[in-house]
Parts: C-alpha cells; structure tokens; sequence
C-alpha cells in the first residue's frame, strides 16, 4: 500500500451529513457552558481567592494540554508543594525513615492518615494482618491518637456554623503564610474541613482538597515543632508494608497507581463547579438487562405462579434521575416491581415479631383491560423498635475511583454515610474500606459514639484512580468477619457507581463470593450513586446474593429516605428468602399475568424448596405484587381456548367457587433454615377490604401503570399519563414526606419529555 | 499563517476574553471540522454527534486558555483528538464484555465511485489501530498536516510521529497482504 493510495482513501471519506438538531443541542449545551465558566470567573475575581477543585471534569482522564496550562497559570500551587517537600526535608534529616518519603510528600498525607486511625486500635491489627509490625506501632500510645482525634472533635463542635467564605479566607492566609506554620493555625485548619453543612451537595468537594492541604499542614506543621515525628514515620512504614500482607496494598509508597492521581490532582485546577456537569454527564454507560415484560398465562395450562420478593428501589430513583434531566429512561431501566415498592403503603401490620409480616390481598378493577381484575399482594414488615434492634457491625466499601469524584457521587455518598451515622447505637461499630487502583482500609471498625473519628476518615477520602471493586469487597469481607459478631448485623454497604473493572470481574466470581459470605453471615447492600456507569445487572446479583437491598441515591434526599427514615429495614431483616406462589382457580380465572418481578421470577418446584434463595424483608418493609387476571366469561381474554382440549372438571367445585386463587407465602425467620408457610385464599368477596388498603392498592396500580408505560409494555390499553395522574392525585393519601407528590410531578415530566 | 486562519484566531481570542458572540460564532463555525474529525476517528455518525457535543462543551472550558500562540485549527485538533481518546476509552471500559469485533462500523461512503470492499477494509483496518497510531494517520495523512505540526498536536516528537506512521502502514499492508489489487 502506498501513501497515496491511503491518502485517496482517507480523504475520501465523506462523513454523513450531521443532524442538525445535533448540532443546536452542542451548541446550546457549549454555550451554557460558556456562561457558566464565564459567571465563574466574574465570581472568582470577586472573591480574590482561588480555588480549585478537581472533580468537575466532565471526562475522567486529564490532558496533557490542560496540566500545562493550569500549572502556568497557578503557580502557587507548585510553591506550596514546594514548601512541604522542603518542610519534610527538614525532618527527614533528623530520621532516616523520613528521608525516604520526602519526594513523594502527597504520599505522606494519605499514608499518615490511615495509619493514624488505624493506629488507635492495636487490637485490630491482628485481624488485617500487620501482626509482623504491632511492636513498631505500639511504641506510639494509643491515647496520644486518640486525643488527637477528640481534639479535632472539639473544635469541630464548637464552631458549627463556620461557612465555606470564611475558610476560604484561611487558606487563602496558608498560601501567603504556609512556609512558616505556627501551631495555633495548624489547629485551627486542621478544624477546617469538618465545618461545611453537610446538607450542601456542591460544598463537599471544596472540602476534600481544602482537607488534603490541612493535612499536609498537620504534618509539616508538627514536624516543625521537632518532637512528633517519630510516631509518623513508623506509620507510614507500617502503612506500606504491613496491610500488603494481607494483599491490600494500602496506598503503598511503591504503587504508582496510587501517586500519579495524587499528583495529578494537585496539578490541574479546574474550576469549583460541578452539579451542571451532571446534565452533561454521558448515561450512555450505564448498562441495563434487557428484560422481557411478563407474558399473559392461561391458568389452564400453567396454574401457578411463583416468584421471590423484592424490597429493592433503585429503579425508581434512576427514573427520576433520568426524567429530571428531561430524558426518556431505557426501558430495562424500569423495573416495575421496584418503582412500586418504593412506596410506603398502609398494609395491616403484624403484632409480634414471631410472625413477621401478613398478607394482605386486595381485588381492584383493571384500568388497563375492562372486565379484567387486579390482584393485590401486599405485605408489610414487623416494624422493629428501636430497643429490639441487635447491634450493628458495619463496614462501608466505598468506591473511590475517578469515576466517582463528581457532585452527586462521592460528595454525596459521605453526606448520606453521615447521616446514617447519627441513625446508629454507639456501640455499632463502622469501619470504612475504601478502593481504587488498590484497595485499602481507611477505618478499622469504630464504634459510633467515637463519630468524630469516623467523620474525620469520611471528610478525608477523595476521588482517584480506576475501579478494583473485587479486591475491595475481599478486604471490606476480611474487615467484617474479623469484627463479626453472631448476634449483630454484619453488614458491608457498598456504595459505588457500579463499575468494577479491575481485577476480579467476572461476575460468577463475584456472585459465588458474595454468596459464600452470605452463608457465614456477612450480608451485602448496594447504595448506587451516580450515572454513566451504573451497572444494573451486576448490582442486582450481587445484591441478590448477599441478602440485600440496592438503593439508588440520586439526591440528598433519596439518601435520607434509605439511610434515615429506612435504616431499620436497610439494615435489619426480619425475614429471608420469602417467596410466593399464587395458584389460580381456572373455573374462576381464565387469564392471568403477572406485573413486574420478571428477574424475580422462580421454578414451581423452588417454592418449597428451602434451599434456593429468595428475596429478603426488612424491618418495616412493605412489599406489593400485581397480578392482572381476566376472570372466565370476561371480554378482555388475550388466549382463546384451545379447540380440542376438553376442559377438565374440577373436584368439587363448589367448594372453590368464591375463590380466585390461592396464595401461598414462605419465609424464613432471620436465624432459621427452615421456612415457616402461610397461606390464604384470593375471594372474589374481599370483604376485609377497607377504605385504607383501597386506596393503597390503587395507588400502587398508578405507579404499575406508569411504569409499564415508561416500559412500552403492551398490555396497558388505552391508559396515557392523564390516566395515571388522574389515579394517583385520587389515591395519594396522607402522603406525609411528599414522595407521593413528587411521584405526580415526576408523571407530567415523563408526559412532557415523552411529548419533546 | 494564511488569511483564514488568522481570521480563525482572531475570532478564538475575542472569545478567550469572554465574548459570547465571538464564541457562539467560533463553535459554529467550526462544528463541522470538529464533526468531519469526529467521523474519521470513530465511523459512526451518532457517535460522531457525541463525541462533537463533548468537544464543543470542552471548548467552551477551554477556550479562555486559549493564548493564540499556534494556530487555532491545531489547537482544536488537539481538543477534538483528546475528546475523541476520551471518549473511546469510556466505550472500551464500559463495553468490556464485548469482544471489540463487535464494534462493527457503519458502511463507510465514499465521494467518489471508488466504493470498492477494498476501500472499506482499510478504513475498517485504521479503525483497529492504536490510539497514537491512529491519530498520527489522521493527521497527518487525512488532515493533510505535517509531521511537525502533528506532533505538536499529539505532544510528541516529529520523529514519533513519523514511527507510528510507518507502524501503521505496515500493520494496513500487513493485514492486506495477498488482498486485491495489492
């Protein structure tokens, strides 16, 4: 091939015309952003201080044009970079240890500061396996850490109200004055990055990298003051060499993968922004099962219908996340079961734990087929008070990746784990495991009430560095059973955008691991957060394996919803493996289908079978299930009778002639291995009936409408938006923290962004 | 630098400084040239679309660190090419599964009668190549630029250029060998 001959080729290449609405949307979109960076700098000259913040990039991978660019124009950064090192030399002269550390100083701050929350707790070292280096660790004395964290607690808690404007003017001091830290402002910007409300999303990120410069400070700061070295350096040795026994390579100074983002960060400014990039941000990745909506079933040929419960949300809020950006969600996105159950609904509850939910049915009209039934299942949780609820031993496995540095991520993940924290007991223990390129502890399990050293390892983690999800469930695993406790929950939450690219992928790995631990007790909850990456089908399994729901946040307030108002049942199951078989009378019911639970769907045989897994319930949960059955002699059948099959008789039919159905529920009690049977008869009178649980049923008819709607499901008839509002504003109830209301908002946006 | 292109930095400057209108004029001037290199990079028009749309919003960051020290066509090659990278590498993570023969491109059309399977093949076989080497083609054979300019484009030395340009070819010849017409 010749250079022409390539050439002919390549120019001849005719790039189809565009479309323009392509192009108007770039163009707007650029623009917007256009104003944004605009606005910014207006608002940046006003202010005279410079931040920077790494986490707006609406792509992960930083350019080279960028980095040069930034570091023209920031120079200071590279001063204050310059004057750690310098202030680490110092020290490095005096020990040897440090001398080693003092080129890579970004190093040292995260090192540093996993070693000191570990530190506090010896004990623990055995258990992650830095046994080979307790004598070096224990020589420094456990209450010196331990006042030092409380010390950050104090001031922490003395001045809550301090706003970011005012400690943006304190580093804005550092800058000019960071050569010469005096121990009196190393405190108080040591105090620093606990202070932002945390109820801001955006606010969080500024914190982050305001926290890498105190920590840098701290460590300067008390090196200067010559006596607090010594301590240090054992903890970075220990940091690097002892948690790799235990295969977490916790940031160790060997691991390129962990410096180059490090560094990186601290190189490129990029404007203190963020939550518009969300709009932009590409969905596109995020990866759905396609799955197919359930068929019609005629009773005479298949009865019975089995399926497993599902108390799972996350469907719903990534629906929300998708129409609030005027967006249309795929349709394997909307899984019905999940946008159905992420309401409340008023079923009767149960009196004592002992029998830990009731069924309750209810028979409505169909709005979809005239002459159609719809057969509500419904179930509500023993709610647990707060007395009866066991201990907690918690470890959260968070994904710190570069994918997850935006707004609505990691920022978003640490407010909604500090909420959470102030839903535990003080002796639940936490422990955090975070992981990127490499997987590594950040907090050994701690008790609540010691939370102001919990909140200082959460306000210390940023975003960096790809995906190694498996190691980190391992690590986050090994945590959890060395703090396993029989009468606690042992709990890991995983809380990620869904990617785990590095390492251990294969899902049938993943899914026999999760599933093993599940067996030894330690059980596993995703919280999704984020779009781009979300990997729907792989969060569902794991989940699903490990005896635990997957939350989607999308908001601060989703987060509230899950970790707050549901902690109990997030946390605390009260049955498992509940699964339910629904058998129809065919001289009553011609037709039946099944809405929603197709990914939950089970072998007539499994019912009874105690050792195939089914979903779990919660503290509090509440479950509905839909079945749409056309009754015999109704107008609206699908199926039409088979020409040669003669229908069976039925042994004493009278016996069954108000019946339905028969539904049948089995469940295991949270410590049994064997499941315990409940059943009840669908009548056709529905005399327990009342207004309340008429309302409920209906209401979870609106959401099931819509939800098939959104799917393009082809058994809704004639029911558009209008008919689902119409429903849900007649049915919305009491309604008290308005997630009903914001159901009917969310309709008139799908009908909007569906008419666009 | 000829009539246009300084007519094009010009324009790139006021809109460093914060014009809007200048701004709004740049992008669209140039959505085209950011869409013909998108196409080229990816055969795929919607995806092109994607990868323009992202570009155009990375200008709209970019564009205050614009100083005018090169030309403003090299300079945008270079945040198309970046975006484009970018943007591969997202699909590759997100698509991990997927053997990358899956990622079949769309049938290529060419301006002239030479639509010939042969044709096709080579644009497919440019599709395979590495990153580096494919944008030093690009560049340099599609675009028309020099080995020079294209390393300044790429950030690399000329002679890197000339390397992943002579590793390209042999990889097309190779993969043609005993093909037609060769």
């Amino acid at each position: 091939m010749n250079d022409n001959e390539l050439k002919n080729i390549l120019s001849d290449i005719q790039a189809p015309a565009y479309d323009e609405n392509a192009k108007k949307r770039a163009l707007n979109l650029a623009m917007a952003e256009f104003d944004a960076v605009q606005n910014e700098a207006v608002k940046k000259n006003k202010n005279n201080a410079q931040g920077f913040s790494f986490f707006s990039r609406l792509i992960g991978h930083t350019s080279q044009d960028e980095r040069k660019q930034g570091m023209k124009k920031r120079t200071w950064i590279y001063g204050g970079l310059a004057t750690t090192t310098v202030a680490i030399m110092v020290v490095g002269l005096m020990r040897p240890e440090f001398a080693r550390l003092s080129s890579k100083p970004m190093m040292v701050e995260q090192d540093f500061n996993v070693a000191i929350l570990s530190e506090s707790k010896p004990k623990m070292d055995n258990a992650i396996g830095v046994s080979k280096n307790k004598e070096r660790v224990s020589a420094r004395p456990e209450a010196e850490a331990i006042a030092m964290v409380d010390r950050v607690a104090d001031v922490v808690l003395a001045k809550p109200e301090k706003s970011t404007e005012e400690y943006k003017d304190v580093r804005l001091k550092k800058q000019v004055a960071a050569s010469i830290p005096s121990a009196q402002r190393v405190k108080a910007l040591v105090t620093k990055p606990a202070l932002a409300p945390p109820a801001i999303v955006s606010e969080p990120v500024i914190i982050q990298t305001l926290s890498a410069e105190v920590k840098r400070n701290r460590v300067a700061g008390r090196d200067m003051a010559g006596n607090r070295h010594a301590p240090y350096s054992r903890n970075i040795v220990m940091g690097s060499t002892s948690l790799s026994k235990s295969k977490a390579r916790v940031m160790s100074l060997e691991s390129p993968a962990y410096t180059s983002p490090k560094i990186r960060q601290l190189s490129m400014p990029v404007p203190e922004r963020v939550e518009r990039y969300d709009a932009f941000q590409d969905s596109r990745g995020d990866k759905f099962q396609h799955v197919e909506e359930n068929a019609i079933k005629l009773v005479s040929k298949d009865p019975v219908s089995t399926f497993s419960i599902d108390v799972d949300t996350a469907s719903y809020s990534y629906v929300r996340k998708r129409l609030s950006i005027g967006q249309l969600p795929p349709k394997g996105a909307v899984r019905i079961e999940e946008m159905v159950n992420y309401f409340d609904y008023a079923w009767p509850m149960p009196a004592t734990r002992k029998t830990p939910f009731k069924p309750t049915v209810a028979v409505t009209d169909s709005p979809w087929t005239a002459g159609n039934k719809l057969v509500h299942i419904g179930i509500k949780g023993y709610e647990m008070d707060a007395a009866e609820t066991p201990r907690s031993n918690l470890v959260f496995l968070l994904d710190v990746s570069g994918s997850m540095s935006s707004a609505n991520k990691l920022p978003l993940v640490k407010n909604a784990l500090r909420m959470l924290l102030n839903n535990l007991k003080p002796d639940d223990t936490v422990g955090i495991v975070v992981y990127a390129g490499a997987a590594g502890t950040v907090l050994e399990p701690t008790p609540v009430k010691n939370k102001a050293k919990i909140l200082a390892a959460l306000s210390n983690l940023s975003a960096g560095g790809s995906t190694a999800g498996g190691q980190g469930i391992k690590l986050a695993y090994a945590l959890a059973e060395a703090n396993f406790d029989k009468t606690a929950v042992n709990r890991i939450m995983l809380a990620t955008d869904g990617d785990f690219n590095v390492g251990m992928t294969s899902m049938d790995e993943l899914q026999g691991l999760v599933e093993r631990k599940r067996k030894s007790g330690v059980f596993l909850s995703i919280l999704g957060f984020g779009r781009g990456n979300w990997n729907d089908q792989l969060t569902q399994t794991l989940a699903q394996n490990g005896n635990g729901v997957v939350a989607y946040i999308d908001t601060l307030s989703e987060a509230r919803k899950v970790l707050v108002e549901e902690a109990s049942s997030t946390l605390f199951t009260i049955a498992k493996d509940v699964k339910i078989q629904v058998e129809f009378n065919p001289s009553k019911v011609a037709e039946y289908r099944l809405v929603g639970y197709e990914t939950r769907a089970l072998k007539r045989e499994d019912f009874n079978n105690d050792a195939v897994d089914a979903g779990d319930i919660g503290s509090g949960h509440t479950v509905t299930a839909i079945y749409e059955i056309t009754p015999v002699g109704a107008s609206g059948r699908k199926i039409d009778d088979s020409r040669y099959q003669v229908a069976k008789t039925i042994k004493s039919e009278s016996d069954f002639k108000g019946e339905y159905g028969f539904l049948k529920i089995r469940y295991k009690l949270p410590e049994s291995d064997t499941s315990t049977l409940i059943t009840q008869a669908i009548t056709t009178a529905q005399v327990d009936m009342n207004a309340v649980v008429k309302n409920e049923a209906n209401w979870a008819t609106a959401v099931a409408t819509f939800s098939q709607l959104l799917r393009g499901s082809k058994f809704t008839g004639k029911v558009n938006y209008d008919t689902v509002i119409e429903l849900a504003q007649k049915s919305k109830g009491k309604d008290e923290f308005g997630y009903r209301a914001e159901f009917i908002s969310l309709v008139r946006l799908a009908k909007a962004v569906k008419g666009m | 630098m000829s009539e246009q292109s300084e007519e094009d930095n010009a324009l790139a400057k006021v809109a460093a400084s914060g014009d809007r209108n200048a701004f709004e004029t740049l992008v669209s001037k140039h959505y085209e040239t950011i869409y013909r290199i998108a196409y080229k990079w990816c055969g795929k028009q919607a995806d092109a679309e994607d990868i323009t749309q992202n570009a155009c919003i990375k200008l709209a960051r970019s564009i205050g660190s614009f100083r005018g020290d090169a030309a403003f066509t090299s300079w945008l090659y270079r945040l198309v090419i970046n975006v484009a990278k970018d943007w591969q590498r997202q699909q590759m993570a997100s698509s991990q599964q997927e053997p990358i023969s899956d990622n079949i491109i769309d049938k290529v059309t060419l301006s002239q009668a030479d639509d010939s399977v042969y044709a096709q093949q080579v644009i497919a076989g440019i599709h395979q190549l590495p990153e580096g080497e494919k944008e030093a083609l690009l560049l340099v054979v599609s675009e028309g630029l020099s080995h020079a300019e294209a390393a300044e484009i790429i950030g690399c030395k000329e002679s890197t250029v000339s390397w992943r340009i002579h590793e390209a070819r042999k990889k097309l010849t190779q993969l043609f060998k005993g093909g037609a017409g060769l």
